[in-house]
């Protein structure tokens, strides 16, 4: 069975931001939230990299771990998902996330979060697939389509890879030895307790 | 309004194609089916999501919804954000736009987009667009119908002309029309009788244009961008490719990988670009030209110039080494600040890790000397012989999904389509092509003279405006200004364009949006004589648009235009029907409702465009390759030769694509390559300057030389050394006419029945003369040399001249700008607003360079992008790049307010501080895309209620100054100077 | 020697960053963005968090990656849920061994039927308003912690979730009465809560639970320690739980981390120092609890458990005038 992930290959990525956009696009993300990001580090600097950067649906994901009223799971393709109708919006999963996935739209005057939304690897939510109710809550489930997240289809330089693990490892592993350098599978270590040695 | 997209198809894995697919193309082995196996999604993935380990929670069990499913229609077009020319596939459902799916497709963007692309779907369904025609009325924006508006409009335009004549109305066109909409605003220019017809390629690539033109033939990019994927050194000079072509970085970056090749950034600024880079030079604004010589220098120094080529396809080599040799190290480092040993590192890259290409944009062409900056690239490219050959050329990356286009079916003020100039000979091949009376035209001109002058450049509509009568030559100033698609924030010298706005009769803007040109409207003062146009996106249009890399892409209507907009087409036809010369001017296109023919129009343009080879582009081909992307090469853009309905074609007909559509020219994918045979998409130098030319020696005698190749020929060719054009002349001297049909002789008897022998290859009707070139191997145009010393420019071989505001006032004695003088009907007083800075002592002022640049989440005048909240959310302040150390002097944090004032009109504008190192100390930067402030003020009431963009902000043009180029008008938005204070 | 080979790893990559860092000012001979480019592995190493720029508003979504979420989550899971387990339970042990094995403590001398006023209306009413909210506060942060493994598998994900939902609004908005009681309660009482030396007599003394009485003022020792674990507690969770609720007003994310170890810490040995409170204060205690309900105690009461307070205040009535000092009134 797949195991879903993420890699971001940071000599690859302009921050262009074509994932962010695509996300929102694909999913009709409201203005605040965002489910996916690009940071750049060391900006300015000739060291400067960008990464683009969501959930990444952590092996033995902390914020499932951390959840007082237990709303995640985890698909059999090792999509960490949640459920809106029993998260209660108490932000354990942001302080446990170690890449501050989780989002929460201001509902209160003061600090009511509401409903946790993060990125589902374009894979809904608990409801029905592709069904009316589980994309007003998750946004599309293109998982279901055979098809994968729009942020990693969009990128515009193939960058942000997203699929089954081994795969996109193997992609990147062959992409370093060819060019001859590489600055990391970014998250992998924390995310999957692993790293892609080249 | 929005309908979900539980409704969308499944995807269809033969045609849709996958991440793993376009990735296996690097060498990854993986197809899509292997790919989606292995991901355990083949069966649609439903498996792989219904059982679920421990936790609590559970999948629904019910299966995929789909009964809606079938509904969705799959529509693709054109992004119209950048030139790259990415294809947009979407889902439509009961005539909304539901979404957008990759377009794997496409060889060129590959399922790729950036932000731009990613979100373009909030354009066409914006809530915050114009949604009907509005005027305003003692200051309030109020709402009228369509036949009302055009009524009006109408009326005022013929009372301006009765009174001011044709050229004091200004037609400022749109990079964003479609080639159809473009070629007939142009024609409109032509039928209401003026030249003042611009776009955005005035302010984009004009310099490029008219310098690489006058170098070797063509305007245009010499290759593509998928054939940079073959580069082994890639020397960016003035290109922020990753803001502003990201999609166009995916080529270069795997070039850089699969090549391992030379990745070179010139900028001012350590961009996006430049951190990708393997080196990065840092250059002073403006010393484009010192750098490059001071590159050539180690060049010839080292003999490392391709002294072959040079011999067979070079002119005027001996003039630029004289200009070369001025450029020591010593002096190079002193203008640029550039060490020598970097530069002799970075030559000896580029001259002799080949193919080696230089990749420029608006760095380059943006200056006083944008001209030269780029004369200066393609004379490297010669000296190196990096030019028509794969991998190598001037990769010129234009800046709108159809400013190629634009540029080439005319809407230009110095020529009418297709680069046919506005000699007399011009008029009279479109009159033929129009079927129009010569004469009709020449009486709807204020007077001939003025139908062969070159108009007035878009950079300075409003000097035409405010100058004295007396300045303009033309029978009075501007007086009405129709603006089609063109935003006003783009334009430098903001608080002088305000004056001018104040100054008009008449302004119509017609577009999706307000834009700035409203809202500073109504700063000016203005209480009336002002329209506003609701104008479709390109995405509710039809019509062919061309890319960066000459590729002609049809793209489908994929939504009916909504609120009340209109198709520009429409608004094009409208107009002339009221002013009163439609019969004429469609007499060959079909109007539907109004609506002019797409496909007609392009018929007509592929029967007149025999100069720049638009001639083969049928409506019908280029339908064929939308329908079979996926059939062209990714690397060589071609299609297999036995394919029934593209065999052989290279992707989207890059012109020139020789004769008439049954010759099935494939398209030229690079320019001037004579290792492919002319049929295969081969060519040569243009010989458009002459034949030969009489040099004066240094003895005091002359001697006449050759401007044709010597023993170069494209392969296969029949003439196996230079040659001059095809005439029916020439045809007869080699004894080819015999090949011309009757048919063909007809016409061309017909086109000139005095002279026959006179009729060229690109005034030929019939195709004939360029059927039979084509037969025998022959580029129609002839076989010349390219020329470094392009004679006839201002400066024939680049000079060096410094920034009208430089701070470097100590090399402005040596490196003057040119002296004053009159261009485009207008007088360009550059050298002595030069002068009388220096003598003011501004630069001790206004001590900081100010440039600008793009951002990748903005476009142009950014109003439509910035009323995009997918887009708008991640930009939201203007903002100023200044660097640590000049930030600390002045008290200046990271993120705080500041007031930027510049050298003219006491020009201030308020915005945030970025301090970074990506700017050199001394050097501030700003992006260009933002409107809607001015001088600290909000201008946000305006706009129309409902309109106004989500995102306001300075104008980096507020504070830009005077400096214009002389041979084509281009602003100098690149350099100027600026104080920044904390606010 | 794991350890070693850790510190040599860092040092070496410290060396290697240093270089990096040094190299990049000085490079306008040898400026080769790609070969210096960041490295995951090493910004990890260096700083355990990477952050960088962001274009959108939130700054604080430039922090990439920060693991220690890890070291948030051990705690959470498992270290908070000892230190509560323990300390909770531990003290309903003993206060059961200790109700077994003493029983009620009696007030020994028998109700005397007179009773003298010990709180006033206010008092009581400031008292009940932060016992209250800290009870339901109690709950619902206990539920957060324990409810997972104990609740849920009981009742349900829905009505967990639902009792949940409820449980957080009700934590985050008694929180707001909750804070002014412990303020109103700071004010109300400091004046008796001052550590003196009679509170190390009565500590000594053990406070009277074992043998006889010692004496003490209004608050003897023992309150007093439950006053201060009141206020400086009741301090300590106000200030962490705001922070908790008005995320990145304070700090980032690390900074509510600790917050929320910090009040969680704070909060279950609260509820284990309020459950002894509670205790002695009802069952613990015979005419104890008068003091919060009726506000008056017995004389006797007063007299074996404070009987300096009570001394001071009949010393009050004489000096006032002959009336009958009309805080000490027959219970007929």
């Amino acid at each position: 069975m797949a195991r879903m992930k993420f890699l971001c290959d940071a000599d690859r990525c302009i921050e262009c931001n074509a994932c962010v956009t695509a996300c929102k696009n694909e999913h009709e993300v409201p203005w605040g939230i965002n489910r996916r990001r690009v940071v750049t580090i060391n900006d300015g600097k000739p060291g400067e990299r960008s990464i683009s950067m969501a959930c990444m649906h952590c092996t033995d994901a902390p914020c499932a771990a951390v959840c007082p009223v237990n709303c995640f799971y985890t698909t059999a393709d090792g999509v960490v998902l949640h459920s809106k109708d029993l998260c209660i919006g108490c932000g354990y999963c942001f302080y446990a996330c170690p890449f501050g996935a989780p989002q929460y739209p201001k509902v209160g005057n003061f600090g009511s979060r509401g409903k946790m939304d993060k990125c589902t690897f374009c894979a809904g939510g608990p409801e029905a697939d592709g069904s009316k109710e589980e994309y007003e809550k998750y946004g599309a489930n293109r998982l279901a389509e055979g098809k994968l997240p729009l942020c990693a289809e969009m990128c515009s330089t193939k960058s942000l890879l997203a699929g089954d693990g081994e795969i996109i490892a193997q992609i990147y592993k062959e992409r370093v030895m060819k060019r001859g350098y590489g600055s990391g599978a970014w998250g992998w270590k924390t995310a999957y307790r692993e790293s892609i040695e080249s | 309004m929005l309908i979900k997209r539980t409704q969308r198809q499944r995807s269809d894995a033969q045609s849709r194609g996958s991440i793993a697919e376009s990735l296996s193309a690097q060498g990854g082995g993986l197809d899509r089916r292997t790919f989606l196996r292995r991901s355990g999604l083949a069966g649609g993935g439903l498996a792989a999501l219904s059982a679920l380990p421990t936790g609590g929670v559970r999948k629904a069990e019910a299966a995929m919804a789909g009964p809606l499913s079938a509904g969705a229609t799959v529509k693709k077009s054109i992004c119209t954000h950048c030139a790259v020319g990415c294809t947009v596939t979407a889902e439509v459902l009961n005539g909304v736009w539901i979404g957008q799916e990759p377009s794997w497709s496409s060889p060129i963007n590959r399922g790729s987009h950036c932000a731009k692309g990613a979100s373009v779907r909030e354009l066409v369904h914006s809530d915050r667009r114009l949604r009907y025609p509005m005027k305003l009325v003692n200051g309030q924006w109020t709402r009228v119908s369509w036949d009302m508006a055009v009524n009006e409009i109408g009326d005022k335009l013929s009372q301006v002309r009765e009174k001011s004549g044709s050229d004091s109305v200004y037609w400022l066109g749109s990079a964003k029309m479609t080639n159809e909409g473009a070629y007939l605003f142009r024609k409109l220019g032509a039928f209401w009788g003026t030249n003042n017809t611009d776009h955005q390629a005035r302010i984009c690539h004009s310099t490029t244009v008219t310098g690489v033109a006058n170098t070797w033939g063509y305007g245009a990019m010499t290759n593509s961008i998928n054939d940079i994927r073959n580069s082994k050194t890639l020397l960016f000079i003035g290109s922020n490719a990753a803001e502003a072509h990201p999609v166009g970085m995916q080529h270069m970056l795997e070039s850089k990988e699969i090549n391992r090749a030379n990745f070179i950034v010139f900028d001012p600024r350590m961009t996006r670009t430049a951190a990708h880079a393997t080196e990065y030079v840092r250059i002073r604004p403006g010393t484009d030209i010192p750098v490059l010589y001071g590159m050539m220098w180690h060049i010839l120094k080292n003999g490392w110039e391709d002294k072959e080529f040079i011999a067979q396809r070079v002119y005027g080599f001996d003039d630029l080494r004289k200009e070369v040799e001025k450029w020591t190290p010593e002096e190079t480092e002193r203008v640029t600040g550039v060490p020598g040993a970097q530069l002799e590192r970075v030559a000896k890259m580029f001259a002799t890790v080949k193919p080696a290409t230089i990749i420029w944009c608006m760095g380059q062409t943006q200056h006083t000397v944008g001209t030269a900056n780029v004369r200066a690239s393609c004379i490297a490219l010669l000296m190196t012989g990096n030019i028509g050959k794969s991998g190598a050329g001037a990769n010129i990356l234009r800046g709108h999904d159809n400013v190629q286009g634009a540029t080439d079916v005319g809407l230009d003020i110095v020529t009418l389509p297709f680069y046919y100039g506005l000699a007399e000979g011009a008029w009279k091949h479109w009159s033929r092509v129009w079927e129009v009376d010569y004469d009709y035209l020449v009486s709807r001109f204020d007077e001939k003279k003025q139908m062969e002058t070159p108009g007035i450049p878009l950079t300075r509509w409003f000097d035409a405006a405010l100058l004295p009568k007396a300045d303009v030559a033309q029978k009075d100033n501007v007086k009405a200004v129709f603006v089609q698609g063109h935003a006003s924030n783009s334009i430098t010298r903001i608080p002088e364009s305000l004056k001018g706005l104040a100054a008009l009769e008449l302004l119509v803007i017609a577009d999706p949006h307000p834009t700035t040109w409203a809202s500073l409207a109504v700063e000016a003062g203005r209480k009336d004589g002002v329209y506003i146009l609701p104008v479709a996106t390109q995405f509710e249009c039809t019509g062919s648009r061309v890319a960066s890399n000459r590729s002609m892409q049809w793209g489908e209507q994929i939504v009916k235009p909504v609120f009340e907009s209109k198709d520009d087409l429409e608004i094009i036809y409208l107009l002339a029907k009221k002013l009163g010369f439609a019969d004429k001017m469609f007499k060959n296109i079909k109007v539907e409702n109004n609506l002019p023919v797409a496909e007609d129009v392009l018929r007509e343009i592929n029967r007149g465009s025999w100069s720049t080879g638009y001639c083969g582009q049928s409506p019908e081909r280029i339908k064929a390759h939308m329908k079979n992307q996926h059939k062209f090469d990714l690397v060589t853009m071609r299609a297999p030769k036995d394919d029934p309905e593209v065999g052989g074609d290279y992707y989207g007909l890059p012109w020139p694509c020789w004769g008439s559509p049954e010759v099935r020219h494939p398209g030229s994918p690079l320019l001037y390559n004579t290792n492919l045979g002319v049929m295969d998409g081969g060519g040569a130098f243009r010989p458009r300057f002459g034949i030969e030319r009489e040099e004066k020696l240094a003895d005091g005698t002359t001697r006449k030389v050759s401007l044709l190749a010597d023993k170069s020929f494209p392969k296969g060719s029949e003439i196996e050394d230079g040659y001059p054009e095809f005439t029916l002349a020439s045809l007869k001297k080699l004894g080819w006419d015999t090949d011309l049909t009757e048919t063909e002789m007809a016409t061309i008897k017909k086109i000139n029945p005095a002279n026959p022998d006179a009729v060229s290859w690109s005034l030929d009707l019939s195709g004939g003369i360029q059927r039979v070139a084509l037969k025998h191997g022959c580029v129609p145009f002839g076989n010349g040399k390219a020329r470094m010393n392009a004679f006839g420019l201002p400066d024939p071989i680049p000079v060096h001249r410094e920034p009208i505001y430089t701070p470097r006032v100590d090399l402005v004695a040596k490196y003057p700008t040119l002296p004053d003088a009159k261009q485009f009907r207008l007088p360009n007083i550059g050298f002595s607003v030069q002068k009388a800075a220096v003598e003011k002592g501004i630069a001790k002022q206004f001590p900081l360079i100010l440039s600008s640049g793009r951002l990748v989440e903005y476009e142009g005048g950014g109003e439509e992008t910035r009323t995009n909240p997918w887009l708008a959310e991640l930009q939201q302040d203007m903002f100023i790049e200044i660097s640590p150390a000049d930030a600390a002097d002045r008290g200046i944090k990271d993120g705080g307010w500041v007031w930027v004032s510049g050298a003219e009109n006491n020009s201030r504008a308020r915005m945030k501080a970025l301090v970074t190192e990506r700017v050199g100390k001394g050097v501030a930067w700003m992006p260009f895309h933002f409107g809607g402030w001015l001088g600290g003020a909000d201008l946000r009431k305006n706009y129309p209620a409902g309109t106004d963009p989500i995102v306001l902000g300075e104008s980096a043009n507020t504070i830009t100054s005077y400096g214009y180029d002389p041979a084509t008008g281009m602003q100098e938005p690149k350099v100027t100077l600026c104080q920044i204070v904390a606010a | 020697m794991a350890s070693f080979l850790g510190l040599i790893r860092l040092v070496v990559g410290a060396w290697a960053f240093l270089l990096l860092v040094s190299a990049t000012p000085a490079s306008a001979q040898q400026v080769n963005p790609t070969a210096s480019s960041v490295k995951e592995q090493q910004l990890l190493q260096e700083l355990n968090r990477i952050q960088g720029r962001v274009s959108i508003p939130d700054q604080r979504s430039g922090v990439l990656e920060q693991p220690q979420g890890r070291e948030w989550r051990e705690f959470r899971n498992v270290t908070l849920r000892w230190i509560g387990g323990v300390a909770i339970l531990g003290m309903i042990a003993v206060i059961l061994i200790f109700y077994l094995t003493r029983g009620m403590v009696r007030i020994e001398g028998g109700r005397s039927g007179r009773t003298i006023v010990r709180f006033s209306g206010f008092e009581r009413f400031v008292h009940w308003m932060t016992a209250t909210c800290f009870v339901i506060l109690a709950i619902s942060g206990l539920n957060i912690t324990f409810g997972r493994p104990l609740l849920l598998p009981l009742i349900g994900f829905e009505a967990f979730s639902e009792w949940s939902q409820w449980a957080k609004y009700a934590h985050n908005y008694l929180s707001f009465p909750f804070t002014l009681g412990v303020v109103l309660i700071f004010l109300m009482w400091i004046g008796g809560n001052i550590p003196g030396k009679v509170d190390i007599d009565w500590i000594k003394r053990g406070g009277g639970l074992f043998h006889d009485h010692p004496p003490a003022p209004r608050f003897n020792a023992g309150q007093k320690g439950i006053y201060w674990i009141v206020v400086v507690g009741g301090g300590l969770v106000a200030a962490t739980g705001y922070q908790l609720m008005f995320p990145f007003y304070v700090s980032g994310i690390e900074g509510m981390q600790l917050a929320q170890i910090l009040h969680s810490i704070v909060a279950v040995l609260f509820v284990a120092a309020m459950l002894a409170h509670i205790y002695i204060g009802t069952i613990g205690m015979e005419g104890a609890f008068e003091a919060m309900g009726s506000g008056e105690v017995d004389v006797n009461w007063a007299r074996e458990h404070h009987s300096l307070w009570l001394d001071e205040q009949n010393a009050r009535s004489r000096a006032g005038d002959a009336n009958p000092n009309p805080a000490v009134t027959a219970a007929e």
